[in-house]
């Protein structure tokens, strides 16, 4: 059941996503094309179908008007829709995704579900009232369908000319047609399903009678629909077409028929090939059979041609499964080389075992690479909500807004994904609020474009990711902030002794808020505190700046738990450490009159018309090395941040690319991190290489001496 | 070591079921025999490269990797003060699991398994209190066995 619970939540929320990111999409077009239509449809009926298999009755409700809305859209067109229309089914659109994902939220949470979700059904209902009070009579005929509507029309035909088949079992009623409805093999809970049919076909406000006709509570009719099916009888043939087309849409249906009831006339079934008024549809929705990934798309409903854009060949996969795998991947590259470099077969001439071994080594380094990069995702996803988070806002806050995002692609590990998009929806939403400009006219006063901006970038730099939050808006008002961090009591020191930097760094105290209005988006004065705990407890660092009248800048570094990036090995003594290549300016060679002593006798070089410290790797760090004289090693120009230095090291040893991993978290006690080390990684070899960050080392090594 | 093991498990069977006994893994350490509870290790290894950190205390060894897992190495003979010896071929690291840190111990030689009955382990005296020591029990033949205190161990100060 859990594994059932988890993969419908899964699949729920991926199904969320999506129709996010189209409405979003659809929104800026101010259009639904048939295809978006058609989507939304079926993203309804999926959501609707497996709630329904989850009892989740709210979730199914809502996702059932919302289905009925779209159908009658997808019958009907978008041009039936005039632009005021169009503009309240976006915001019923995004209001009901929202109830939704609520609900899922309290699933996920274990939470009992929302009892009253009448406010949502009533809004889609009236809207869809007041959307077809237009167009009501081109909704209710039966024949006239447009393109996007199933095989149903032509089947009609059929059907009628099949009525004439009879099944033997088929229940004792007065009515005169029946529907025979099949399941698909093995789809298990019949019964509910079949209950799902027929609450599909109440809201159709037909008069039906069903059998069994104790499905709702009784279980065991779930044998009894495998073997005879599953019927609904109607009294007249234009009931008999609705229930057709309204049952063409439901979930795991394999086939249904059409039978006309001759009264207990026993006869053996029809052969389906020649009679059977549905057989579009059968072959159809057994092709889906067959199609696993797509199992629960309304195949009938929603012809291939709409699936494939967002046909996604994506499995979940849980995190522990993936660290082990990482895990035996690593001790397999050494057990590799230990085999390869094997004492016993020194000075053994085997050809033939050295090329199987270089063929081993180069499927596990591809091993070893397809492993690696399976735990990181790019920060696309994370970023893509924040558009709905500034749509909304546009639309709440009355501000000319747009979001630009930069980076998407930085590939994350999947933790860190997760434990920063609060805290970047926190900042997007403080800059839309606080940051932008109230009006236009404000914006063009200033001289600034009339729509605001607000940028957010993710970078990759060593074993950071660093995650900008720009707008351009009206910037931070340091005395404003000083006057009311006084006021609120949270100043330490005198006022006058604040630097800009401190006084920015007020903003992120608990109790601070800078707007004076409380709004609905920001201003309770717990954002900043929040989102800056959120930060550190990953690791992470957050500062602000600000140029008064110019728009202000967040920046969130996130330290990365298992980034892949370019370093350079190099080696001193018997130790090796990895520097990343972005850090790297140039390695040099220098002869040891080169080396200048400045006044406090520390040695430093000239490079390129300028003056670098140098440091010594094996003096800082109390590496026994041979190499001591300048000349017998090696200079690495560095850079960091505004510090540039020299590090003399033994050897370079090549670049590579490494996985970056956090150091254990016994040795943060031993202030490890403000010794210049990152962060360790693997090398292919099973040895230890000791990343170092190059900003902190300099920080280190001036506190030193 | 299996052998004393199987030893101790059938003595065990014998005796009936004995009272809130824990099992504990004993090595020497300059001389002592120190025992540290089964719950808490993992593995044995030896023979492992143990990749040095700068500017550490001295008892921080380093790290080794283990199946990809960091685990950071402590000479337990420095850890405790005692004077540092060459490494010798019976010199082990016994990784431990403490309350989800995993972290290894440099021992001079791993000794036995061995039962002990909770109710016997008897507080270390006052005026000869050591560090991470929790306790000792005498274990016949004038031997005394203290326990390390695998808390204290990873207690970050």
């Amino acid at each position: 059941m859990d594994n059932m619970l988890e993969m419908y939540l899964y699949e729920t929320n991926t199904l969320m996503e999506q129709l996010d990111e189209l409405l979003i999409e659809a929104e800026k077009n101010s259009d639904f094309t048939t295809n978006d239509v058609n989507e939304i449809f079926r993203i309804m009926h999926t959501i609707k179908g497996s709630s329904a298999m989850m009892e989740y009755s709210t979730l199914m409700e809502i996702a059932h008007h919302i289905e009925d809305l779209f159908f009658y859209i997808r019958e009907n067109g978008m041009d039936s829709l005039d632009e005021s229309h169009k503009n309240d089914l976006f915001n019923l659109m995004f209001q009901s995704t929202d109830a939704l994902r609520g609900e899922v939220e309290k699933i996920e949470n274990d939470e009992p579900l929302s009892t009253n979700i009448d406010p949502i059904i009533a809004n889609i209902n009236s809207f869809l009232e007041k959307i077809s009070s237009g167009g009501k009579n081109a909704s209710e005929g039966s024949s006239a369908q447009p393109e996007a509507s199933p095989a149903a029309p032509a089947a009609d035909k059929d059907a009628i000319a099949a009525i004439n088949q009879e099944l033997a079992g088929c229940p004792d009623s007065k009515l005169p047609f029946f529907i025979k409805i099949l399941f698909e093999v093995g789809s298990g809970m019949e019964n509910l399903r079949a209950f799902m049919v027929v609450t599909a076909l109440t809201e159709q406000d037909l008069d039906f009678e069903f059998y069994p006709s104790d499905v709702e509570t009784n279980s065991d009719t779930a044998e009894s629909i495998v073997e005879n099916g599953f019927f609904v009888a109607l009294s007249s043939q234009e009931d008999v077409d609705k229930a057709v087309r309204c049952i063409s849409d439901q979930n795991s249906i394999q086939s249904y028929e059409v039978i006309q009831n001759v009264h207990a006339q026993p006869a053996k079934p029809a052969p389906k090939a020649a009679a059977h008024p549905a057989t579009k549809e059968e072959s159809a929705s057994s092709a889906v059979h067959a199609d696993t990934v797509q199992k629960s798309s309304p195949a009938p409903a929603a012809p291939a041609a709409h699936n494939a854009p967002v046909k996604q060949s994506l499995i979940s996969v849980s995190l522990s499964k993936l660290d082990s795998l990482v895990a035996v991947v690593g001790e397999i590259v050494i057990t590799e080389s230990m085999v390869t470099s094997c004492p016993d077969l020194q000075n053994l001439k085997l050809d033939n075992f050295m090329k199987s071994a270089r063929q081993l080594r180069k499927l596990t380094d591809d091993l070893q690479d397809i492993a690696m990069s399976l735990r990181m995702v790019p920060v696309s996803g994370t970023f893509q909500k924040m558009n709905r988070v500034v749509r909304d806002m546009r639309k709440k806050l009355n501000k000319d807004v747009r979001l630009t995002l930069v980076g998407e692609n930085t590939e994350v590990d999947k933790t860190i994904v997760d434990s920063i998009s609060d805290p970047i929806m926190h900042i997007v939403r403080n800059s839309v609020d606080h940051g932008i400009e109230e009006t236009r006219e404000e914006r063009i006063a200033a001289g600034k474009n009339p729509q605001g901006e607000v940028i957010l970038a993710a970078t990759h730099t060593g074993s950071e990711v660093i995650i900008t939050i720009t707008d351009d808006g009206r910037g931070m008002d340091t005395e404003k902030i000083l006057a009311k961090a006084e006021r609120n009591g949270i100043l330490t020191k005198p006022a006058s002794e604040y630097s800009k930097k401190e006084i920015l760094g007020l903003l992120m105290l608990p109790g601070f808020s800078t707007n004076e209005e409380v709004t609905e988006f920001s201003g309770r004065g717990v954002g900043m505190d929040v989102v800056k705990k959120n930060v550190e407890s990953v690791g992470g660092s957050i500062s602000i700046t600000s140029e008064f009248g110019q728009g202000s800048c967040t920046t969130l570094k996130i330290p990365l738990t298992m980034a892949i990036t370019d370093g350079m090995e190099i080696s001193v003594g018997k130790s090796l450490f990895t520097i990343p290549i972005a850090n790297i300016r140039q390695s040099l060679k220098i002869r040891n009159d080169e080396v200048i002593l400045d006044a406090g006798g520390n040695e430093i070089v000239k490079c390129l018309g300028e003056f670098y410290p140098i440091i010594r790797v094996h003096e800082f760090y109390n590496i026994e090395t041979e190499k001591t004289s300048i000349e017998d090693g090696i200079l690495i120009w560095v850079e960091a941040a505004e510090k540039s230095f020299c590090l003399f090291v033994d050897e370079l040893l090549g670049e590579q690319q490494v996985v970056v991993k956090p150091l254990p978290s016994f040795l943060n006690s031993f202030n490890i991190k403000n010794s210049g080390i990152g962060g360790c990684t693997l090398l292919g070899d099973g040895n230890i290489s000791l990343i170092l960050d190059i900003g902190n080392l300099y920080a280190a090594y001036h506190s030193q001496y | 070591m299996s052998a004393d093991t199987q030893m101790n498990a059938a003595a065990i069977e014998e005796n009936g079921t004995p009272v809130s006994t824990e099992r504990f893994l004993t090595f020497s350490c300059d001389g002592l025999n120190i025992g540290v509870s089964t719950n808490y290790v993992t593995e044995i290894i030896t023979d492992h490269s143990v990749t040095m950190i700068p500017l550490v205390p001295d008892y921080l060894k380093g790290i080794i990797s283990m199946r990809g897992q960091i685990i950071p190495i402590i000479d337990i003979r420095l850890r405790m003060g005692k004077m540092p010896i060459e490494y010798t071929s019976t010199t082990c690291i016994i990784v431990l699991d403490i309350n989800d840190a995993q972290i290894g111990i440099i021992v001079d030689a791993v000794q036995q398994v061995m039962d002990v009955d909770q109710s016997l382990i008897a507080p270390v005296p006052v005026e000869n209190q050591q560090e991470l020591i929790r306790g000792m029990v005498s274990s016949g033949n004038n031997s005394v066995i203290l326990f390390l205190d695998c808390e204290q161990l990873i207690q970050t100060y």
